[in-house]
């Protein structure tokens, strides 16, 4: 049953890890163009569950779809920004900016239009002949997401990116992937452990469940953007989510 | 925090002062007691002065058509072929090993038999087989020099970050993207320390096969200075090794910055 609403589909989801139950049967659809947030704790399987939607892992049992074809980055232009610092170190920050634009043969000088404009998006102008290990690791983590932007994706996977970041470069950045989720209108999964930064910027957010996880809860967010901290609305949907929670 | 950064702020500049004049203590001291062993025995050890005369009459009088250059020259040379030959051929090895299992299959466990035999050792089958010739000395240096290269580009690309890879497969890269744009690179700063230790390997070498068979460079001069019972020729070779050797080191730590400007472990000191 094609549909062209749907970007990515899942399917009885089952992931183990030799006798360590992740993933348990999980299934939901991801919108063409949706912003999902997915908050969950600790090691309920959030960055399994990104592995296995980008095939580096293989999944216990269950299918995974991205326009209605088994997903693979072979075929589907996925970026990933990882969780773990995964700037290549022998590579200036420019360099690894261009890296999968290179990989993928993109035409030089679009190469380069592209990340004169991601630089400038980061903030990274004093730093694009710097060395990774020259920056302090959340600029670190700007070039991570910076090489995740580069590609245009279709598909923007980002795993906690904005952990590292002190509060103002996290408000800035979630400010920047809105706009660049609205100029491509890519699809965007975006985990997070903090729940604000989730209301602030999902359409819809999935809960996960302990180990072994399930989608707990699905929880709309139709508030108007920019959206404010503050607004009664946001703080009572903040407040409900938080109360489905209660990892700790 | 500021306090102490104060503190050793004053503290700091005669500490440095101090580091940096105990090298000249120490080779003064090595001096008095070379000056001191040679008023003992003046035969078995030469004094500085004598030594330094040795070594302008090496270049008023060669030894062998050759002065003291000649000989450091004819003993480098040797080694920058070898090791010229070793880099080429041994991170060509280092890498296949490293990345396809089928050739770990093959070579790995050959390599390790072969591995442990030292360089001199396989000297005299090398003479029987090829002779005293100017290639059995290069090929003994080359054995010596190409074992450490293979080894750390084989390390090297085996210590490749897992997420690395990730990151490029993400990408939809290539098996041959993987190795030539992820793995070499980040294998780049074990691969120099292997060329690094190679090329003192290399230096050590050379100057063993020189000994047993040569008519040029340092470490014939050292024979020929024992055959004539010339010690200050013998003390002029040695000098020169360490000398040469030292400026080895310096000049591939040299190199390896230029080349790998990301690694930490250069920049430390
Ligand atoms: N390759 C692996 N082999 C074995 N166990 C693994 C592997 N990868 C993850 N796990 C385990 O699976 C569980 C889920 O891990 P995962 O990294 O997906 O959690 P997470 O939700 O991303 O956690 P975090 O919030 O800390 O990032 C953890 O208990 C982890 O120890
Ligand atoms: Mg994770």
């Amino acid at each position: 049953m094609p549909n062209d609403d749907v970007k990515i589909k899942v399917r009885n989801l089952t992931k183990y890890f030799g006798d360590l139950h992740v993933l348990d049967n999980i299934s939901f659809d991801v919108k063409k163009g949706e912003f999902l947030c997915v908050v969950g704790p600790t090691g309920c399987g959030k960055t399994t569950f990104l592995n296995l939607l980008t095939k580096l892992i293989p999944p216990t049992s269950g299918e995974l779809y991205i326009n209605d074809e088994p997903a693979d980055p072979k075929i589907h232009n996925i970026s990933f920004a990882f969780q773990e610092p995964s700037a290549f170190p022998w590579l200036t920050v420019e360099q690894n900016l261009e890296f999968g634009l290179k990989i993928k043969n993109i035409p030089k000088d679009v190469i380069k239009t592209r990340v004169e404009r991601i630089i400038k998006l980061l903030g990274l102008e004093q730093f694009r002949k710097s060395y990774p290990h020259q920056l302090s690791v959340s600029s670190e983590q700007r070039i991570i997401i910076g090489r995740s932007f580069a590609m245009y994706p279709d598909l923007l996977l980002m795993d906690e990116p904005y952990g590292q970041m002190d509060i103002k470069m996290r408000y800035y950045l979630e400010d920047e992937v809105i706009k660049l989720w609205k100029e491509f209108g890519s699809t965007v999964i975006f985990i997070t452990h903090n729940i604000e930064e989730a209301v602030y910027l999902a359409e819809r957010i999935l809960i996960l469940s302990n180990k072994p996880s399930t989608i707990k809860k699905e929880v709309v967010v139709d508030l108007p953007r920019p959206r404010d901290f503050t607004d009664p609305k946001f703080v009572e949907i903040r407040k409900y989510v938080t109360e489905l929670i209660k990892w700790w | 925090m500021k306090k102490t950064a104060a503190y050793d702020q004053k503290r700091r500049p005669i500490k440095k002062i101090l580091n940096s004049l105990l090298p000249f203590v120490s080779i003064t001291c090595l001096f008095l007691l070379w000056f001191y062993a040679s008023n003992i025995n003046p035969d078995l050890v030469p004094s500085p002065a004598s030594t330094w005369e040795r070594l302008i009459q090496l270049f008023v009088k060669p030894v062998n058509k050759m002065n003291l250059f000649g000989h450091v020259w004819a003993s480098l040379q040797r080694v920058f072929i070898a090791l010229a030959c070793a880099t080429v051929l041994g991170v060509t090895v280092g890498v296949m090993i490293g990345w396809s299992k089928t050739f770990k299959a093959i070579f790995g466990t050959l390599f390790e038999l072969i591995r442990p035999i030292p360089p001199i050792a396989w000297l005299p089958i090398i003479i029987m087989w090829f002779g005293i010739g100017e290639f059995p000395k290069i090929l003994i240096v080359f054995i010596g020099t190409f074992m450490p290269i293979v080894v750390n580009t084989y390390t090297g690309i085996r210590l490749v970050m897992p997420l690395h890879l990730d990151v490029a497969r993400m990408f939809n890269a290539s098996n041959r993207q993987l190795l030539f744009e992820v793995a070499i690179p980040s294998a780049l700063p074990p691969i120099f320390a292997g060329i690094r230790n190679a090329t003192s390997s290399g230096w050590m070498t050379v100057l063993a096969a020189e000994m047993i068979a040569s008519k040029a460079g340092l470490g014939f001069l050292i024979t020929r200075g024992m055959d004539y019972f010339d010690v200050p020729l013998i003390l002029v070779g040695m000098l020169a090794i360490g000398i040469v050797g030292a400026l080895l080191a310096i000049i591939t730590e040299f190199i390896e910055r230029l080349l790998c400007p990301w690694n930490k472990k250069l920049e430390q000191d």
